[in-house]
């Protein structure tokens, strides 16, 4: 090595020394603190802090409302992007075909990604409303208990998320959409490619990676979903309605059980976590191309 | 450029000393003193916080108050608390309390004592169930300030027409939802409206029912669930007013506001609310002006009479304030007869001083007051404990899927019964 090329390296590592401290400062050292807080029972207020091991992920193996509240996660999470995505993608295309108010189209739907969480929520809440909603007025005697039933409420939170989140994927999707040259489509009319055809060979795939993108961003999102059931729902009804987040909220905050939250918390970082991984190897492995 | 950037660091840092070295100077000023109050922003026809505190500075000379106002919500404000007050940031030095919360913040040394700075006699008009929820372990923490009880509002026009009295029993009032409805034939007439919804309301809802049907969810020598069968007898009845139509579907959503709303827009015949909601059905435009009475919440057939869960705001004074003696006596202020008497007037909260509940200037404007006194006399606090909120927490989501029906009582019961275990084993 050169005395040039050390100089080169150090002045690098230089450069590169606020990013890794700053990681390591709020992301790294916190993530740890986390990690060791969730194998203690803590509870600072009322002077309690022992070490507890496993205890905490033991209880929480059995704990039916922590049973109860991954498989709402996990039903919030697949239902919300599944719809996402095909609603995404079929705003896009519609938008895409359009000759007029394409601008206006694009801006409503920014409307609505632009809405904060919270906003949106007390929206919904409503439209929910059991008797002055506009949908349960518009329903007249079939009126719904949108958010008192548990099996119509979580539904109801779904559809809330998917209002204000499809946007996101229509517009990524609009945008790759522009991109895809006329030539492309022009070659497949003259091979004798119908609608159908260009729909599921052409277009489908050629915006395979930004969906993907896309569903990766949303699918970690709603796995951390929090505002938009916390302020429609609380939880309910009889927690149905409640995620992993909304759980280690209620321990973290409401009852400070700083140990026994952690450890959920903990297991919503896990989930993260592999999840990301598998996107990021189907991503990596060039799965799907463009 | 390197020498311009270490000269600007050099600035900074230069800064930063200095906003430190202000901000420990500020600490230590000897001037006007700076009391800052935390509270609620009052809805109503005028805030008279505002006014109260200025009379405060009147009269003591060289201090200033700064009231500052806590989130919306009951469970954002104790979150601000908890993280203050964890966090051993004494931002403020007095500050308000849901009555809940005063054991929880007294057990964590948070609060200031207040037993020794008492008068003998001090708390004698206070309401004893408002005293009782301020005070832990023999010793008083903080001076009530408003004051809670659940009532059931009911449809005096619609009683009247059918020659009904208000129910004594729940049974009774079942009984009088059937007549009347049968009698009025309008589909958009429900029953009997209360809270249901999945939150601190719920749990205030079925302690009632508890308390009716002979059960608690807390025993004085720590037992949880002392009578598992009536409580889980409660649960059951209060989901029978859903099934059997007395209590409309949509109750397992509904808060205060949504149930009141149904109610004043003149669509049920009975509602469990707290005092503050009949001021909003004599309003100008209520659609039940003039038609609405209360009476204390029925009893159990063969059971308890009834009683009204009681609730509330203490004035409590933070342990870390460095004025803490101006910090007790703005609390005497705020807590004052004169005080309470123009919160009384100017916002819809009841006082907790008994002999306001026969004050000529009250009742000209609230003619119900010496009627309220009664039950506010009756009522009975939530459980007094440092864990309220972990025991409230843990059995809103057993309560709420037995409401609904996803789980048969005794087993939410059970269940609630073996998380709160766990739980408590840790902290005692």
């Amino acid at each position: 090595m050169t005395g040039r090329e050390a100089a080169d390296r150090r002045r690098g590592l230089v450069c590169v020394a606020p990013t890794v401290l700053a990681l390591g400062a709020l992301t790294v050292y916190p993530g740890v603190w986390v990690l060791w807080l969730s194998l203690q029972r803590r509870i600072p207020i009322f002077d309690v802090s022992r070490f507890a091991g496993f205890e905490n992920y033991a209880f929480l193996a059995v704990d039916p409302r922590f049973w109860s509240a991954a498989r709402t996660t996990a039903v919030f999470t697949l239902g919300s992007v599944a719809l996402e995505v095909v609603l995404g993608v079929a705003a896009a295309l519609a938008i895409h075909t359009q000759r007029r108010g394409r601008r206006l189209a694009l801006s409503l739907l920014l409307l609505a990604w632009a809405m904060p969480a919270v906003v949106a929520a007390k929206l919904f809440e409503w439209l929910y409303h059991p008797a002055a909603g506009l949908i349960n007025v518009a329903l007249g005697r079939h009126a719904v208990n949108w958010l008192g039933d548990p099996l119509v409420a979580l539904p109801a939170v779904i559809f809330a998320d998917v209002w204000r989140t499809m946007p996101f994927v229509a517009i990524l999707c609009y945008a790759r959409l522009l991109a895809i040259p006329a030539d492309v489509y022009e070659a497949a009319q003259v091979d004798g490619a119908g609608r159908l055809a260009t729909l599921t060979r052409i277009t489908l795939p050629l915006l395979g990676r930004i969906l993907l993108l896309a569903t990766l961003f949303r699918t970690l999102d709603a796995l951390r979903a929090f505002d938009i059931m916390f302020v429609l729902t609380g939880g309910g009804p009889a927690g149905t309605t409640e995620t992993l987040t909304v759980y280690a909220y209620r321990a973290l905050f409401q009852t400070l059980q700083l140990g026994f939250g952690s450890a959920v918390s903990v297991v919503v970082f896990l989930l993260v976590m592999a999840v990301a991984w598998g996107y990021l190897r189907l991503l990596r492995a060039g799965a799907v191309t463009a | 450029m390197r020498v311009a950037l270490r000269r600007a660091a050099h600035r900074s840092l230069l800064l930063l000393g200095l906003l430190a070295v202000g901000g420990c100077a500020a600490g230590q000023e000897s001037g006007p003193v700076t009391l800052v109050f935390k509270y609620a922003r009052i809805l109503g026809n005028a805030d008279p916080l505002p006014a109260l505190l200025r009379q405060f500075e009147a009269a003591h000379p060289g201090v200033r108050v700064k009231g500052e106002a806590l989130p919306w919500t009951s469970d954002d404000q104790h979150q601000f608390y908890i993280i203050n007050l964890e966090g051993r940031s004494p931002g403020f030095d007095l500050m308000m309390l849901d009555c809940i919360w005063v054991p929880e913040f007294a057990r964590a040394g948070w609060l200031l004592d207040l037993t020794p700075s008492l008068q003998p006699d001090e708390l004698a008009p206070y309401f004893p169930s408002a005293v009782a929820s301020a005070t832990y372990g023999g010793r008083v923490w903080a001076l009530p300030w408003n004051f809670n009880v659940g009532l059931l509002y009911y449809r005096a026009d619609l009683l009247a027409k059918y020659g009904l009295r208000p129910p004594e029993t729940y049974e009774e009032l079942v009984e009088q939802v059937r007549r009347i409805r049968a009698g009025e034939r309008d589909r958009a007439l429900d029953g009997y409206v209360w809270q249901g919804k999945q939150y601190e309301g719920l749990v205030v809802n079925v302690l009632e029912a508890f308390w009716a049907n002979g059960a608690r969810l807390l025993a004085e020598d720590g037992t949880i669930f002392p009578e598992p069968a009536r409580a889980a007898d409660a649960l059951r009845f209060l989901r029978g007013l859903i099934v059997s139509g007395v209590s409309p579907a949509w109750t397992t959503a509904a808060d205060e506001e949504l149930s009141r709303r149904a109610f004043g827009d003149g669509h049920a015949i009975f509602l469990r609310n707290w005092p503050y909601a009949m001021d909003l059905f004599e309003g100008k435009d209520s659609a039940v002006r003039g038609k609405v009475a209360f009476a204390p919440l029925p009893g159990r057939a063969r059971g308890e009479r009834g009683v009204g869960s009681t609730g509330g705001a203490h004035l409590g004074v933070s342990r870390r304030s460095r004025h803490p003696d101006l910090a007790l006596a703005l609390a005497r202020h705020l807590t004052s007869e004169a005080a309470q008497r123009a919160i009384a007037l100017g916002a819809a909260l009841s006082p907790t001083r008994q002999t306001l509940y026969r004050d000529p200037e009250l009742m000209r404007d609230h003619p119900g007051m010496p009627q309220l006194l009664a039950l506010a006399l009756a009522g009975r606090p939530r459980p007094v404990t440092p864990y309220y909120l972990l025991l409230s927490a843990t059995v809103q989501p057993e309560f709420s899927a037995a409401l609904v029906g996803v789980k048969p009582p005794e087993r939410a019961i059970a269940e609630a019964g073996t998380r709160l275990g766990f739980f408590l084993e840790a902290v005692r």
